[in-house]
């Protein structure tokens, strides 16, 4: 599909892997002009080439969310390009388990900036835009652990669930015409998921995470994606500041 | 992308269907090609299948929805919508309402969900959407047997869903805020209506419309991993 000049312009951060790179797919297929960036060149490369060979437009950057002059520097490449930006999918992500009594401040750090603090960079930098034109949607990234604690994930839920409150606080500032949901995830058969566990460990907890989930499966990117795409569309045009998530039954609240 | 064509031929029972917005997803799904049966206690106004029911009545439920099924072979889609609004001052409200409005809107919904289950378990395919209300969460003057019904639908809902969900039927709930349909104009001024928007973030009370995409939505494979969920479509009223 060919995007037309007036489809929308979506960005997405972390459209290297997992979940960012289905939701590029598919809102590429949708005709939306794609903006993705990711801190992995070749993650983020490889996905703009699958845009490509199916036919869409696709706009590319590497970023590091937790720098707010390159974050300015891409957005305003995005706008010398477009003209404007629709949507936002605030996505980037990593992850670092340690029990707190370990925990380094890096791997604290690491967290709270890529997460929090990217997020907030990315947000303020699109919202600039949106803001004149009002309109727009946006999607952070948030997570069934901003509900919940988890033992060996303080600084993903700390940071989980500061996305969740960032959320809430969007969609208050920026109503009625900029509407700002967060989608909370289970647990999704991503990189990130597999990072830092052997195939064992990653058999293990996939065993684990199946057992307990109502669903009794992992999610699949695609799934997560699918839900992206209905809270910055039109069909959710009366939802803002809520949590919706596609986590196969882990966490009802 | 969404599939167009995945309402197909699904056979979808929609209790509450003549109502607002029973009778607007009913439409919708009837244009979008399933086979709809409106179960609710007055006719509506489209051309699909209606069953005189009251849902409080376990003899009746049973009995349609086992010939719907029978006829069908499967029912794919429960959307319960059928609910009573009538407030009244607690220290007023009597026993009758009260439990006329627990067994409309709560059993009702039980025994629909039992019912249709028979029909969904055999094939490993079920998709059920419960309407609540933002009043389970808010509360509200005059509507404490509202609330506490829609409030047990949450309980139900999400009881239901950790049941069901390995045998791939999923169950989740739609909270609206307010909307302009026939339930809250029966019994609230138009003034007092358009008030409620102060208190709305995206500054409108809710529309009809706004209801059938969500409840599309949870119907659809787009949510195909979503389960025990509340879909709070407010316009942003209370973020939780």
């Amino acid at each position: 599909m060919v995007a037309a000049s007036n489809s929308p312009v979506t960005v997405i951060t972390g459209g290297g892997s997992g979940i960012g790179q289905a939701t590029a797919l598919r809102l590429a297929r949708n005709g939306d002009r794609v903006c993705i960036c990711d801190l992995n060149a070749d993650a983020v490369n490889a996905t703009a080439e699958r845009i490509s060979a199916d036919g869409g437009s696709v706009f590319t950057g590497v970023v590091d969310v937790r720098d707010q002059a390159q974050v300015s520097a891409w957005i305003a490449r995005v706008i010398e390009k477009y003209g404007q930006i629709d949507c936002l999918f605030s996505n980037a992500g990593v992850n670092a388990r340690a029990l707190v009594a370990d925990m380094t401040l890096a791997q604290w750090s690491l967290l709270i900036d890529t997460h929090v603090t990217g997020t907030f960079n990315f947000c303020q930098a699109v919202l600039r835009h949106m803001v004149p034109r009002q309109a727009g949607a946006i999607v952070i990234t948030s997570s069934d652990f901003a509900i919940v604690g988890v033992a060996n994930a303080a600084n993903y839920c700390a940071a989980k669930t500061a996305l969740y409150s960032l959320t809430k606080s969007l969609a208050l500032e920026f109503a009625p015409h900029i509407r700002v949901n967060a989608i909370g995830p289970g647990p999704i058969d991503t990189p990130l998921l597999r990072a830092n566990r052997t195939q064992a460990e990653f058999e293990t907890a996939r065993r684990t995470f199946e057992g307990r989930l109502p669903i009794k499966r992992l999610g699949q990117p695609e799934e997560v994606a699918a839900v992206v795409d209905f809270l910055l569309s039109d069909r959710a045009a009366f939802i803002t500041g809520q949590l919706l998530q596609p986590n196969g039954g882990q966490v009802m609240w | 992308m969404t599939n167009a064509n995945e309402h197909q031929g699904r056979v979808a029972v929609i209790t509450g269907g003549s109502g607002g917005i029973g009778g607007a997803i009913a439409a919708r799904l009837t244009a979008e090609g399933a086979v709809v049966h409106v179960l609710d206690v007055n006719p509506g106004a489209g051309d699909t299948r209606f069953h005189a029911v009251d849902v409080g009545d376990e003899a009746s439920v049973n009995q349609v929805i086992d010939a719907i099924g029978a006829a069908h072979g499967a029912i794919d889609y429960l959307v319960c919508c059928a609910g009573i609004y009538r407030p009244q001052p607690f220290l007023e409200l009597t026993l009758d309402v009260w439990r006329q409005t627990l067994q409309i809107n709560l059993t009702g919904m039980f025994l629909s969900c039992r019912a249709a289950l028979k029909y969904m378990t055999p094939h490993r395919f079920g998709r059920i959407v419960l309407f609540s209300s933002m009043a389970a969460r808010t509360g509200g003057k005059n509507i404490a047997h509202y609330a506490a019904s829609k409030g047990g639908i949450l309980g139900l809902a999400r009881a239901l869903a950790v049941e069901t969900a390995a045998d791939n039927i999923r169950v989740n709930t739609i909270s609206p805020v307010i909307t302009d349909t026939a339930m809250p104009r029966a019994v609230v001024s138009d003034e007092y209506m358009q008030s409620r928007k102060q208190h709305i973030p995206l500054g409108r009370i809710g529309k009809v419309p706004d209801m059938v995409e969500a409840c599309l939505f949870l119907l659809s494979d787009d949510s195909s991993y979503i389960v025990g969920q509340d879909l709070r479509v407010n316009g942003g009223s209370t973020l939780w």
